[in-house]
Protein backbone atom coordinates (compact mmCIF):
# COMPACT_ATOMS: atom_id res chain seq x y z
CA UNK A 1 0.00 0.00 0.00
CA UNK A 2 1.29 3.12 -1.10
CA UNK A 3 1.20 5.73 1.88
CA UNK A 4 1.06 9.30 0.80
CA UNK A 5 -1.10 11.39 3.08
CA UNK A 6 -2.45 13.96 0.53
CA UNK A 7 -5.01 16.92 1.64
CA UNK A 8 -7.28 18.45 -1.22
CA UNK A 9 -8.90 21.67 0.30
CA UNK A 10 -8.89 20.78 3.43
CA UNK A 11 -10.80 23.17 6.20
CA UNK A 12 -11.08 22.83 9.84
CA UNK A 13 -13.80 25.29 12.12
CA UNK A 14 -13.39 24.54 15.64
CA UNK A 15 -16.57 25.04 17.14
CA UNK A 16 -18.69 25.57 14.19
CA UNK A 17 -22.02 27.30 14.52
CA UNK A 18 -21.69 28.79 17.95
CA UNK A 19 -20.19 32.15 19.05
CA UNK A 20 -16.31 30.78 19.29
CA UNK A 21 -16.36 29.49 15.91
CA UNK A 22 -12.26 29.42 14.83
CA UNK A 23 -11.14 29.15 11.33
CA UNK A 24 -7.88 27.08 11.87
CA UNK A 25 -7.71 25.48 8.80
CA UNK A 26 -8.54 26.93 5.25
CA UNK A 27 -8.21 25.46 1.57
CA UNK A 28 -5.30 23.25 2.89
CA UNK A 29 -3.59 21.04 -0.82
CA UNK A 30 -0.46 19.21 -0.06
CA UNK A 31 0.93 16.05 -0.64
CA UNK A 32 3.66 14.20 1.56
CA UNK A 33 4.79 11.41 -0.30
CA UNK A 34 5.48 8.01 1.38
CA UNK A 35 9.39 7.95 1.59
CA UNK A 36 9.79 11.81 2.18
CA UNK A 37 11.10 14.04 5.03
CA UNK A 38 8.14 16.76 4.77
CA UNK A 39 8.98 19.74 7.75
CA UNK A 40 5.80 22.03 8.32
CA UNK A 41 7.07 25.18 9.69
CA UNK A 42 4.84 28.46 10.51
CA UNK A 43 4.03 30.27 13.86
CA UNK A 44 2.43 29.29 16.80
CA UNK A 45 -0.97 29.24 16.11
CA UNK A 46 -0.68 29.17 12.27
CA UNK A 47 -2.14 25.88 12.46
CA UNK A 48 0.58 23.41 12.51
CA UNK A 49 -0.80 21.56 15.27
CA UNK A 50 -4.42 20.77 14.01
CA UNK A 51 -3.00 20.06 10.49
CA UNK A 52 -1.07 17.73 12.39
CA UNK A 53 -4.18 16.30 13.83
CA UNK A 54 -5.36 15.25 10.75
CA UNK A 55 -2.35 12.95 9.81
CA UNK A 56 -4.10 10.08 11.56
CA UNK A 57 -7.85 11.50 12.13
CA UNK A 58 -8.02 12.30 15.59
CA UNK A 59 -9.94 14.96 13.74
CA UNK A 60 -11.75 14.92 10.84
CA UNK A 61 -11.66 17.88 8.28
CA UNK A 62 -15.24 20.24 8.57
CA UNK A 63 -14.07 20.43 4.65
CA UNK A 64 -12.57 18.81 2.19
CA UNK A 65 -10.91 15.03 2.17
CA UNK A 66 -7.61 14.29 3.76
CA UNK A 67 -6.23 10.74 1.59
CA UNK A 68 -4.35 8.86 3.96
CA UNK A 69 -2.70 5.49 2.24
CA UNK A 70 -6.38 4.50 0.41
CA UNK A 71 -8.30 5.62 3.06
CA UNK A 72 -10.43 9.01 2.50
CA UNK A 73 -11.03 11.09 5.66
CA UNK A 74 -14.50 13.50 5.06
CA UNK A 75 -16.16 15.43 7.64
CA UNK A 76 -18.87 12.27 7.94
CA UNK A 77 -16.24 9.67 8.15
CA UNK A 78 -17.35 7.42 11.39
CA UNK A 79 -15.48 7.63 13.88
CA UNK A 80 -14.96 3.39 14.28
CA UNK A 81 -12.03 1.33 12.24
CA UNK A 82 -9.61 4.34 12.67
CA UNK A 83 -7.22 2.14 14.17
CA UNK A 84 -5.62 0.98 11.03
CA UNK A 85 -5.47 4.83 9.78
CA UNK A 86 -3.33 5.41 13.41
CA UNK A 87 -1.15 2.26 13.16
CA UNK A 88 0.66 3.11 10.39
CA UNK A 89 0.54 7.12 11.14
CA UNK A 90 2.45 7.16 14.65
CA UNK A 91 2.58 11.18 16.62
CA UNK A 92 4.80 11.80 18.90
CA UNK A 93 2.88 15.26 20.27
CA UNK A 94 5.04 18.02 21.81
CA UNK A 95 6.18 17.19 25.50
CA UNK A 96 5.32 13.75 25.04
CA UNK A 97 6.57 12.33 28.06
CA UNK A 98 3.00 13.30 29.27
CA UNK A 99 1.66 10.31 27.91
CA UNK A 100 3.25 7.95 30.16
CA UNK A 101 1.34 6.15 32.92
CA UNK A 102 1.94 2.50 33.40
CA UNK A 103 4.24 0.89 36.38
CA UNK A 104 7.33 0.03 34.31
CA UNK A 105 9.09 1.02 31.18
CA UNK A 106 8.50 -2.12 29.41
CA UNK A 107 4.35 -1.97 29.52
CA UNK A 108 3.99 1.98 28.94
CA UNK A 109 6.11 1.27 25.61
CA UNK A 110 3.98 -2.06 25.15
CA UNK A 111 0.86 -0.13 25.08
CA UNK A 112 0.78 1.09 21.50
CA UNK A 113 1.73 -2.28 19.95
CA UNK A 114 -0.73 -4.26 22.29
CA UNK A 115 -3.00 -2.12 21.42
CA UNK A 116 -3.03 -2.71 17.80
CA UNK A 117 -2.78 -6.79 18.56
CA UNK A 118 0.73 -7.37 19.36
CA UNK A 119 1.75 -10.48 21.66
CA UNK A 120 4.14 -12.48 23.55
CA UNK A 121 7.58 -12.82 22.10
CA UNK A 122 7.21 -10.46 19.64
CA UNK A 123 6.06 -7.60 21.79
CA UNK A 124 8.60 -8.32 24.07
CA UNK A 125 11.17 -8.38 20.91
CA UNK A 126 9.58 -4.80 19.69
CA UNK A 127 9.52 -3.44 22.78
CA UNK A 128 13.29 -3.79 23.03
CA UNK A 129 13.99 -2.56 19.88
CA UNK A 130 12.13 0.55 20.25
CA UNK A 131 14.11 1.15 23.56
CA UNK A 132 17.53 0.38 22.12
CA UNK A 133 16.78 3.08 19.00
CA UNK A 134 16.33 5.71 21.70
CA UNK A 135 19.26 4.90 23.39
CA UNK A 136 17.89 2.41 26.14
CA UNK A 137 19.28 -0.37 26.88
CA UNK A 138 17.50 -3.25 28.52
CA UNK A 139 18.02 -2.46 32.40
CA UNK A 140 15.47 0.38 32.03
CA UNK A 141 12.67 -2.14 31.07
CA UNK A 142 11.47 -2.54 34.89
CA UNK A 143 11.81 0.52 35.83
CA UNK A 144 9.40 3.37 36.24
CA UNK A 145 9.03 5.96 34.13
CA UNK A 146 8.14 8.58 36.61
CA UNK A 147 11.60 8.18 38.25
CA UNK A 148 13.64 9.03 34.88
CA UNK A 149 14.77 12.86 34.15
CA UNK A 150 12.55 14.78 31.73
CA UNK A 151 14.46 13.90 28.30
CA UNK A 152 14.94 10.09 29.63
CA UNK A 153 11.15 10.41 29.65
CA UNK A 154 10.49 12.10 26.51
CA UNK A 155 13.15 8.75 24.86
CA UNK A 156 10.57 6.81 26.49
CA UNK A 157 7.60 8.05 25.20
CA UNK A 158 8.97 8.05 21.45
CA UNK A 159 9.96 4.58 22.06
CA UNK A 160 6.15 4.26 22.81
CA UNK A 161 5.36 5.44 19.73
CA UNK A 162 7.90 3.52 17.58
CA UNK A 163 7.10 0.21 19.05
CA UNK A 164 3.89 0.58 17.07
CA UNK A 165 6.41 0.32 13.91
CA UNK A 166 4.19 3.25 12.11
CA UNK A 167 5.57 3.73 7.77
CA UNK A 168 4.71 7.67 8.74
CA UNK A 169 6.33 9.54 12.01
CA UNK A 170 4.74 12.43 12.63
CA UNK A 171 6.60 14.81 14.95
CA UNK A 172 5.56 17.60 16.67
CA UNK A 173 8.68 19.84 18.00
CA UNK A 174 10.11 16.41 19.28
CA UNK A 175 13.43 18.46 20.59
CA UNK A 176 12.03 21.51 22.78
CA UNK A 177 13.40 21.54 26.05
CA UNK A 178 16.60 18.88 25.04
CA UNK A 179 19.89 19.93 25.79
CA UNK A 180 21.63 20.60 22.98
CA UNK A 181 23.21 17.20 22.94
CA UNK A 182 20.25 15.48 23.40
CA UNK A 183 18.20 17.28 21.01
CA UNK A 184 21.48 16.09 18.43
CA UNK A 185 20.95 12.81 19.13
CA UNK A 186 17.54 12.94 18.98
CA UNK A 187 17.23 14.30 15.02
CA UNK A 188 20.14 12.24 14.44
CA UNK A 189 17.94 9.07 15.44
CA UNK A 190 14.87 10.04 13.53
CA UNK A 191 17.08 10.88 10.04
CA UNK A 192 18.65 7.03 10.60
CA UNK A 193 14.84 5.73 10.73
CA UNK A 194 14.52 7.80 7.66
CA UNK A 195 17.23 6.60 5.84
CA UNK A 196 17.44 2.90 6.53
CA UNK A 197 13.90 2.14 6.97
CA UNK A 198 12.47 4.31 4.45
CA UNK A 199 10.12 5.87 6.87
CA UNK A 200 8.55 8.90 6.06
CA UNK A 201 8.59 11.42 8.36
CA UNK A 202 6.86 14.71 8.92
CA UNK A 203 8.42 17.16 11.51
CA UNK A 204 6.53 20.37 12.91
CA UNK A 205 9.36 22.47 14.00
CA UNK A 206 10.63 26.38 14.87
CA UNK A 207 14.28 25.23 14.37
CA UNK A 208 15.11 26.03 10.69
CA UNK A 209 18.75 24.74 10.56
CA UNK A 210 16.78 21.59 11.48
CA UNK A 211 14.39 21.80 8.10
CA UNK A 212 18.09 22.51 6.27
CA UNK A 213 19.57 19.75 7.77
CA UNK A 214 17.25 16.94 7.12
CA UNK A 215 14.04 17.67 5.33
CA UNK A 216 13.71 17.20 1.24
CA UNK A 217 10.21 18.95 1.16
CA UNK A 218 9.24 22.26 3.25
CA UNK A 219 5.36 23.60 3.76
CA UNK A 220 5.11 27.21 5.23
CA UNK A 221 1.19 27.39 7.17
CA UNK A 222 0.30 30.92 8.17
CA UNK A 223 -3.07 32.11 9.38
CA UNK A 224 -4.17 28.50 8.61
CA UNK A 225 -3.03 28.45 4.69
CA UNK A 226 -0.38 27.05 3.07
CA UNK A 227 1.63 30.14 1.72
CA UNK A 228 4.60 28.36 0.19
CA UNK A 229 5.76 25.03 -0.48
CA UNK A 230 9.05 23.21 -2.21
CA UNK A 231 12.36 22.09 -1.88
CA UNK A 232 14.23 23.76 0.96
CA UNK A 233 16.82 25.21 -1.38
CA UNK A 234 13.54 26.82 -3.24
CA UNK A 235 12.34 28.08 0.14
CA UNK A 236 14.94 29.19 1.61
CA UNK A 237 16.56 31.00 -1.16
CA UNK A 238 13.76 33.71 -0.78
CA UNK A 239 15.93 34.59 2.55
CA UNK A 240 14.06 38.75 2.19
CA UNK A 241 10.63 36.99 2.31
CA UNK A 242 11.80 34.39 5.34
CA UNK A 243 12.73 37.83 6.81
CA UNK A 244 9.44 39.81 6.56
CA UNK A 245 7.39 36.25 7.33
CA UNK A 246 9.14 36.52 10.89
CA UNK A 247 10.65 32.58 10.03
CA UNK A 248 14.24 32.84 10.34
CA UNK A 249 16.60 31.42 8.34
CA UNK A 250 19.66 28.29 9.04
CA UNK A 251 21.95 29.49 10.73
CA UNK A 252 24.79 28.82 7.52
CA UNK A 253 22.41 31.03 4.90
CA UNK A 254 22.56 33.69 7.63
CA UNK A 255 26.65 33.26 7.57
CA UNK A 256 26.47 32.99 4.09
CA UNK A 257 24.71 36.26 3.69
CA UNK A 258 26.55 38.32 5.57
CA UNK A 259 29.77 37.16 3.90
CA UNK A 260 27.71 38.07 0.52
CA UNK A 261 27.31 41.73 2.06
CA UNK A 262 31.33 42.05 2.11
CA UNK A 263 31.71 40.63 -1.30
CA UNK A 264 31.57 37.08 -1.08
CA UNK A 265 30.32 35.44 -5.04
CA UNK A 266 27.94 32.06 -3.85
CA UNK A 267 27.23 29.86 -6.78
CA UNK A 268 24.46 28.30 -4.21
CA UNK A 269 22.92 29.63 -1.61
CA UNK A 270 24.35 27.04 1.24
CA UNK A 271 21.74 26.22 3.75
CA UNK A 272 23.55 23.88 5.79
CA UNK A 273 27.17 23.85 7.75
CA UNK A 274 28.77 21.29 5.29
CA UNK A 275 27.59 23.17 2.30
CA UNK A 276 28.29 26.41 3.56
CA UNK A 277 32.11 24.86 4.52
CA UNK A 278 32.09 23.19 0.55
CA UNK A 279 31.36 26.72 -1.01
CA UNK A 280 33.93 28.71 0.85
CA UNK A 281 36.47 26.20 -0.01
CA UNK A 282 35.41 26.14 -3.68
CA UNK A 283 35.87 30.02 -3.55
CA UNK A 284 39.08 30.46 -1.23
CA UNK A 285 40.58 27.73 -3.95
CA UNK A 286 39.68 29.69 -6.77
CA UNK A 287 41.14 32.68 -5.40
CA UNK A 288 44.17 30.12 -4.58
CA UNK A 289 44.58 29.85 -8.39
CA UNK A 290 44.55 33.69 -8.77
CA UNK A 291 47.44 34.10 -6.94
CA UNK B 1 -15.67 18.22 22.42
CA UNK B 2 -15.08 20.03 26.04
CA UNK B 3 -15.74 23.57 24.84
CA UNK B 4 -19.61 22.85 24.82
CA UNK B 5 -20.06 22.88 27.88
CA UNK B 6 -21.48 26.45 28.70
CA UNK B 7 -23.46 25.53 32.01
CA UNK B 8 -21.63 27.86 34.45
CA UNK B 9 -19.45 29.69 32.23
CA UNK B 10 -18.86 33.69 32.60
CA UNK B 11 -19.96 35.87 29.82
CA UNK B 12 -18.58 38.93 29.55
CA UNK B 13 -20.69 41.92 29.51
CA UNK B 14 -21.70 46.03 31.01
CA UNK B 15 -25.26 45.20 32.16
CA UNK B 16 -26.94 46.86 35.64
CA UNK B 17 -26.54 42.79 36.96
CA UNK B 18 -22.74 42.55 35.51
CA UNK B 19 -21.74 45.66 37.59
CA UNK B 20 -23.37 44.58 40.74
CA UNK B 21 -20.88 43.95 43.88
CA UNK B 22 -19.99 40.04 43.69
CA UNK B 23 -20.92 40.13 47.48
CA UNK B 24 -24.74 41.49 46.45
CA UNK B 25 -25.19 38.66 43.66
CA UNK B 26 -24.12 35.99 45.72
CA UNK B 27 -25.98 36.56 48.88
CA UNK B 28 -29.15 37.39 47.05
CA UNK B 29 -28.99 34.55 44.93
CA UNK B 30 -29.30 32.30 48.11
CA UNK B 31 -31.60 34.79 49.93
CA UNK B 32 -34.01 34.14 46.63
CA UNK B 33 -33.25 30.18 46.56
CA UNK B 34 -34.11 30.58 50.29
CA UNK B 35 -38.20 32.29 49.78
CA UNK B 36 -38.71 30.26 46.54
CA UNK B 37 -39.63 27.94 49.81
CA UNK B 38 -41.98 29.95 51.04
CA UNK B 39 -43.82 29.77 47.58
CA UNK B 40 -46.99 27.54 47.94
CA UNK B 41 -49.26 28.82 45.56
CA UNK B 42 -49.49 29.51 41.89
CA UNK B 43 -49.55 33.21 42.59
CA UNK B 44 -46.31 33.28 44.17
CA UNK B 45 -44.99 31.37 41.60
CA UNK B 46 -45.72 33.50 39.32
CA UNK B 47 -44.03 36.19 40.94
CA UNK B 48 -40.90 34.92 41.57
CA UNK B 49 -40.75 33.62 37.80
CA UNK B 50 -41.53 37.45 36.95
CA UNK B 51 -39.12 38.50 38.93
CA UNK B 52 -36.15 36.11 37.55
CA UNK B 53 -37.35 36.67 33.91
CA UNK B 54 -36.38 40.57 34.73
CA UNK B 55 -33.10 39.57 36.17
CA UNK B 56 -32.35 37.71 33.26
CA UNK B 57 -33.81 40.27 30.84
CA UNK B 58 -31.30 42.67 32.27
CA UNK B 59 -27.98 40.93 32.52
CA UNK B 60 -28.70 40.94 28.17
CA UNK B 61 -27.87 37.52 28.13
CA UNK B 62 -28.54 35.87 24.91
CA UNK B 63 -31.68 33.23 26.24
CA UNK B 64 -29.80 30.37 24.16
CA UNK B 65 -27.38 30.08 26.58
CA UNK B 66 -29.53 30.24 30.15
CA UNK B 67 -31.31 27.75 28.15
CA UNK B 68 -28.02 25.52 27.77
CA UNK B 69 -27.90 25.88 31.32
CA UNK B 70 -30.63 24.48 32.10
CA UNK B 71 -30.31 20.92 29.42
CA UNK B 72 -28.03 19.27 31.86
CA UNK B 73 -29.82 19.04 34.41
CA UNK B 74 -33.09 18.28 32.45
CA UNK B 75 -32.84 14.53 33.81
CA UNK B 76 -32.29 15.35 37.42
CA UNK B 77 -36.05 17.42 37.08
CA UNK B 78 -37.41 15.39 35.53
CA UNK B 79 -36.84 12.73 37.45
CA UNK B 80 -37.31 14.35 40.80
CA UNK B 81 -40.91 15.61 39.65
CA UNK B 82 -42.31 11.92 38.27
CA UNK B 83 -41.14 10.72 41.91
CA UNK B 84 -43.70 13.38 43.47
CA UNK B 85 -45.85 12.57 41.20
CA UNK B 86 -46.15 9.12 41.74
CA UNK B 87 -45.86 9.21 45.54
CA UNK B 88 -47.49 12.15 46.81
CA UNK B 89 -50.92 11.22 47.65
CA UNK B 90 -54.18 13.39 48.50
CA UNK B 91 -57.23 14.63 47.12
CA UNK B 92 -58.57 14.03 43.97
CA UNK B 93 -57.08 10.46 42.30
CA UNK B 94 -56.50 10.57 38.88
CA UNK B 95 -55.04 6.97 38.19
CA UNK B 96 -54.18 3.85 40.31
CA UNK B 97 -51.79 1.19 39.42
CA UNK B 98 -50.15 -0.77 43.00
CA UNK B 99 -48.61 1.58 45.11
CA UNK B 100 -48.36 4.27 42.44
CA UNK B 101 -50.63 6.91 42.07
CA UNK B 102 -51.57 10.13 40.26
CA UNK B 103 -53.79 12.15 42.51
CA UNK B 104 -54.17 16.08 42.56
CA UNK B 105 -51.96 16.85 45.51
CA UNK B 106 -48.98 14.73 43.68
CA UNK B 107 -50.16 16.72 40.35
CA UNK B 108 -49.29 19.89 42.17
CA UNK B 109 -46.68 18.82 43.78
CA UNK B 110 -45.05 18.15 40.81
CA UNK B 111 -45.44 21.22 39.31
CA UNK B 112 -44.35 22.98 42.13
CA UNK B 113 -40.95 20.99 42.52
CA UNK B 114 -40.48 22.01 38.73
CA UNK B 115 -41.10 25.38 39.14
CA UNK B 116 -38.42 25.51 42.53
CA UNK B 117 -35.97 23.42 40.56
CA UNK B 118 -36.03 25.38 37.42
CA UNK B 119 -36.10 28.98 39.34
CA UNK B 120 -32.77 27.58 40.95
CA UNK B 121 -30.96 27.01 37.87
CA UNK B 122 -32.04 29.85 36.40
CA UNK B 123 -30.72 32.09 39.44
CA UNK B 124 -27.45 30.48 39.72
CA UNK B 125 -26.84 30.20 36.19
CA UNK B 126 -27.28 33.82 36.29
CA UNK B 127 -25.08 34.24 38.77
CA UNK B 128 -22.37 32.60 37.24
CA UNK B 129 -22.98 33.85 33.90
CA UNK B 130 -22.59 37.98 34.78
CA UNK B 131 -19.91 37.44 37.65
CA UNK B 132 -16.40 35.96 36.93
CA UNK B 133 -14.98 33.71 39.07
CA UNK B 134 -12.59 35.25 41.00
CA UNK B 135 -14.76 37.95 41.98
CA UNK B 136 -16.87 35.26 43.10
CA UNK B 137 -14.47 33.66 45.45
CA UNK B 138 -13.57 37.22 46.78
CA UNK B 139 -17.02 37.55 47.82
CA UNK B 140 -16.92 33.88 49.03
CA UNK B 141 -13.67 35.25 51.46
CA UNK B 142 -14.99 38.57 52.76
CA UNK B 143 -18.56 36.69 53.28
CA UNK B 144 -16.27 33.95 55.72
CA UNK B 145 -14.37 36.64 57.17
CA UNK B 146 -15.98 36.81 60.21
CA UNK B 147 -15.63 32.81 60.79
CA UNK B 148 -12.24 34.04 61.14
CA UNK B 149 -12.74 34.19 64.83
CA UNK B 150 -13.52 30.39 65.08
CA UNK B 151 -9.70 30.24 63.47
CA UNK B 152 -11.99 29.27 60.03
CA UNK B 153 -9.49 29.76 56.78
CA UNK B 154 -11.57 32.03 54.89
CA UNK B 155 -8.77 33.34 53.01
CA UNK B 156 -7.26 29.91 52.31
CA UNK B 157 -10.37 28.61 51.42
CA UNK B 158 -11.18 31.02 48.57
CA UNK B 159 -7.74 30.90 47.66
CA UNK B 160 -8.24 27.05 47.10
CA UNK B 161 -11.41 27.89 44.89
CA UNK B 162 -9.56 30.13 43.05
CA UNK B 163 -6.84 28.21 42.08
CA UNK B 164 -9.36 25.41 41.29
CA UNK B 165 -11.30 27.71 39.03
CA UNK B 166 -8.60 29.29 37.51
CA UNK B 167 -7.49 25.68 36.55
CA UNK B 168 -10.20 23.99 34.72
CA UNK B 169 -9.91 25.06 31.41
CA UNK B 170 -5.63 24.02 31.73
CA UNK B 171 -7.06 20.93 32.87
CA UNK B 172 -9.94 20.52 30.10
CA UNK B 173 -6.87 21.46 27.46
CA UNK B 174 -4.31 19.03 29.12
CA UNK B 175 -7.43 16.08 28.80
CA UNK B 176 -7.63 16.73 25.02
CA UNK B 177 -4.03 16.61 24.77
CA UNK B 178 -3.68 13.03 26.27
CA UNK B 179 -6.50 11.86 24.86
CA UNK B 180 -4.75 12.52 21.60
CA UNK B 181 -1.77 11.24 22.37
CA UNK B 182 -3.52 7.79 23.54
CA UNK B 183 -6.03 7.67 20.63
CA UNK B 184 -2.38 8.08 18.39
CA UNK B 185 -1.25 4.73 20.45
CA UNK B 186 -4.24 2.61 19.82
CA UNK B 187 -6.97 3.68 22.59
CA UNK B 188 -10.78 4.16 21.70
CA UNK B 189 -12.01 6.10 23.70
CA UNK B 190 -16.34 5.40 24.51
CA UNK B 191 -15.98 1.65 22.58
CA UNK B 192 -16.44 -1.55 23.44
CA UNK B 193 -18.38 -3.06 26.85
CA UNK B 194 -18.40 -0.95 30.24
CA UNK B 195 -15.24 -3.31 30.86
CA UNK B 196 -13.12 -1.56 27.84
CA UNK B 197 -14.85 1.59 28.51
CA UNK B 198 -12.92 2.07 31.97
CA UNK B 199 -9.80 0.06 31.31
CA UNK B 200 -9.43 3.14 28.33
CA UNK B 201 -9.77 5.78 31.16
CA UNK B 202 -6.83 4.65 32.61
CA UNK B 203 -4.25 6.13 30.35
CA UNK B 204 -5.65 9.62 30.70
CA UNK B 205 -6.19 9.82 34.38
CA UNK B 206 -2.97 8.38 35.49
CA UNK B 207 -1.32 11.40 33.13
CA UNK B 208 -3.73 13.94 34.15
CA UNK B 209 -3.08 13.24 37.74
CA UNK B 210 0.92 13.36 37.55
CA UNK B 211 0.82 16.83 35.37
CA UNK B 212 -1.49 18.17 38.27
CA UNK B 213 0.96 17.10 40.77
CA UNK B 214 3.32 18.59 38.94
CA UNK B 215 1.68 21.82 38.50
CA UNK B 216 0.73 22.06 42.06
CA UNK B 217 4.06 21.87 43.07
CA UNK B 218 5.77 24.31 40.58
CA UNK B 219 2.43 27.07 41.65
CA UNK B 220 3.81 26.79 44.87
CA UNK B 221 7.12 27.55 44.17
CA UNK B 222 6.20 30.05 42.18
CA UNK B 223 4.21 31.82 44.51
CA UNK B 224 6.43 31.47 47.20
CA UNK B 225 9.44 32.70 44.92
CA UNK B 226 6.96 36.12 44.92
CA UNK B 227 6.79 36.61 48.01
CA UNK B 228 3.31 34.97 48.96
CA UNK B 229 3.02 33.62 52.74
CA UNK B 230 -0.38 33.40 53.38
CA UNK B 231 -3.52 35.92 54.16
CA UNK B 232 -2.28 38.09 57.07
CA UNK B 233 -1.41 41.53 56.29
CA UNK B 234 -2.11 40.72 52.43
CA UNK B 235 -3.71 43.86 50.39
CA UNK B 236 -6.27 43.14 47.86
CA UNK B 237 -5.81 43.84 43.80
CA UNK B 238 -9.44 43.92 43.29
CA UNK B 239 -11.13 46.28 45.73
CA UNK B 240 -15.03 45.24 46.17
CA UNK B 241 -16.92 48.68 46.84
CA UNK B 242 -20.44 48.80 47.97
CA UNK B 243 -21.94 51.00 45.75
CA UNK B 244 -25.93 52.76 45.54
CA UNK B 245 -27.11 50.23 42.41
CA UNK B 246 -26.06 47.75 45.76
CA UNK B 247 -28.10 49.10 48.14
CA UNK B 248 -30.87 49.37 45.61
CA UNK B 249 -31.17 45.55 44.60
CA UNK B 250 -31.62 45.10 48.75
CA UNK B 251 -34.30 47.43 48.95
CA UNK B 252 -35.55 45.28 45.53
CA UNK B 253 -35.14 42.15 47.45
CA UNK B 254 -37.04 43.36 50.67
CA UNK B 255 -39.95 44.51 48.72
CA UNK B 256 -39.62 41.36 46.77
CA UNK B 257 -40.28 39.47 50.21
CA UNK B 258 -42.68 41.52 51.38
CA UNK B 259 -45.15 40.90 48.35
CA UNK B 260 -44.46 37.59 48.52
CA UNK B 261 -45.46 37.09 51.81
CA UNK B 262 -48.60 39.27 51.20
CA UNK B 263 -49.73 37.04 48.41
CA UNK B 264 -48.50 33.50 49.42
CA UNK B 265 -51.18 31.66 51.07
Amino acid sequence: MVMDIQFEQVGYTYQPDTPFAFCALKDINLTIKEGSYTAIVGHTGSGKSTLLQHLNALIKPTAGVVKIGDRLITTDTPNKNLKEVRKEVGIVFQFPEAQLFEETIEKDVAFGPKNFGVEGEELKKVVRDSLQMVGLDDSYLERSPFELSGGQMRRVAIAGVLAMKPSVLVLDEPTAGLDPRGRKEMMGMFYDLHKEQGITIVLVTHLMDDVANFADYVIVLEKGQVIKQGLPKQVFTDTQWLTTQQLGVPAATTFAQQLMARGFQFDTIPLTTKELAQEIAKILRKSGEQV
Amino acid sequence: MMDKMIFGRYIPGDSVIHKLDPRVKLLASFYFIGIIFLCNNWQSYTLMFLFTLLALSLSKIKPSFIINGLKPLFWLILFTVVLQILFTRGGEVYFKWGILSVTELGLMNGIFIFCRFVLIILISTLLTLTTPPLSLSDAIEYLLRPLEVVKFPAHEVSLMLSIALRFVPTLMDETEKIMNAQRARGVDFGEGNIMDKMKSIVPLLIPLFVSSFNRAEDLATAMEARGYKGGEGRTKYRVLKWQSRDTLTALVFVVLTVILVYVRN
